[in-house]
């Protein structure tokens, strides 16, 4: 009896060991950092169509390396709030730039992190995306990525917001700069 | 007649898929550069993808066992992933695995190293975990190509070639060979690869010919 009672204390030890161990190991953990992002800046525009691009870094501020497995942008713009404009958006990262919309599986080092290039792009629906884009809304997007660490992957999501009044100032900005 | 030179000869193709026969692969991309002195090689991951071989994380059901052993996997290592450990527990068996694993770390403690690697079957040691290949499967575990010595033979067979093996290398100056034809030289033709002529990132070069060889070891064997 003593020495079943033994094995279950030497047992119930190394489990909590174990748990000790993984506990203070913990785990990757991203976050995109939406308020460090850069404003949005008028990248190319033509009669029917705006592009808009923003770099947004993000980190691994956990303890443990990752993977971004998965990354992609969700821009929330309801036709009954605003209907002018078709919008697509897509995002791809700063260090290696790809134009296909794909998020090739990426290794974060812990403590380390990188930037994603967020592009907007308008087209209006009558054809005049300046007329179209006067009486633009704020825009929410979220970006939405899936992590591979030491535990079961997830995912999760970070917002940040495009709003009317940047649009409309990239656009001025890209007007004088044509102008010039 | 002038003696021709052993050369490495990387061979594009398109990204290949679990749709693709290797070997019809390489007769239709490299036929006509092969010739009877050559050795054909090609990547294994490219041969197990080829094969099905590969498998998503969001597929695998991570076990207890496999969260707990993961953590015990240097952070570089394919198997520090929960899915990787899993993939490689469905591969090997949980028991074989863990087993292994528990070996491998009295083997530390005394100086022993690599011990859960020699221990815990072929498969342990070939998982590439996700990022592992180039896209579309960087976002899949791929695990080690199956009768690597038949792939091989079948190459042989096909093409009239002077040899054939599956090869893994990597841009950390490691190369082995997994299957090969008999008569040829595994750890001769690792050295050969050593500077990873295939590639590992988006160079879709799966397959790389060495011209010549055949003649080659009969002028050192002095045939």
């Amino acid at each position: 009896m003593e020495v079943l009672a033994v094995l279950l204390i030497l047992v119930a030890g190394a489990a909590v060991a174990v748990w000790l161990y993984i506990a203070n190991q913990g785990d990757a953990h991203f976050q995109f950092i939406v308020d460090q992002r850069t404003d949005f800046t008028l990248a190319e525009i033509t009669q029917a169509a705006a592009t808009f691009k923003a770099t947004v870094p993000f980190v691994n501020n956990g303890t443990q390396d990752g993977t971004l497995m998965d990354v992609f942008p969700r821009h929330f713009l309801p036709g009954e709030q605003f209907d002018a404009v078709d919008t697509d958006v897509r995002l791809t990262l700063n260090s290696a730039n790809r134009s296909d919309g794909y998020w090739e599986a990426y290794i974060v080092p812990f403590n380390t992190g990188g930037a994603v290039i967020l592009t907007v792009t308008f087209t209006a629906k009558s054809g005049d995306i300046r007329e179209a884009l006067k009486d633009m809304v704020d825009m929410p997007i979220d970006i939405i990525f899936q992590v591979v660490a030491r535990s079961p992957w997830y995912i999760d999501k970070n917002r940040l917001v495009m709003t009317a009044a940047e649009i409309h100032k990239a656009l001025a900005a890209g007007q004088q700069a044509a102008v010039r | 007649m002038t003696e021709q030179a052993l050369a490495l000869k990387p061979v594009p193709t398109r990204i290949l898929t679990d749709k693709d026969n290797i070997v019809d692969i390489i007769e239709h991309y490299a036929k006509e550069d092969i010739g009877p002195n050559d050795v054909v090689s090609v990547a294994e991951s490219v041969v197990a993808i080829t094969q099905g071989r590969i498998v998503r994380p969001e597929e695998l059901q991570p076990s207890l066992l496999a969260r707990i052993l993961c953590r015990f996997v240097p952070q570089k290592g394919s198997l520090s992933s929960v899915y990787g450990m899993q993939a490689a527990m469905n591969a090997e068996g949980s028991g074989r695995v863990a087993w292994a694993m528990f070996l491998g770390m009295l083997g530390k403690l005394v100086g022993r190293h690599g011990l859960f690697y020699e221990l815990a079957g072929e498969q342990a040691a070939l998982i590439d975990d996700v990022t592992g290949t180039m896209p579309p499967f960087d976002k899949y575990l791929v695990y080690g190509p199956a009768d690597p010595n038949g792939v091989a033979e079948a190459i042989k067979k096909r093409l009239g070639c002077y040899g054939a093996v599956v090869a893994d290398v990597n841009d950390l100056k490691r190369a082995a060979v997994l299957g090969v034809t008999p008569g040829l030289n595994p750890q001769e033709i690792a050295r050969l690869l050593i500077d990873n002529p295939f590639g590992n990132a988006s160079q879709k070069t799966p397959i790389v010919i060495i011209k010549n060889y055949g003649s080659a070891a009969q002028r050192a064997t002095g045939q």
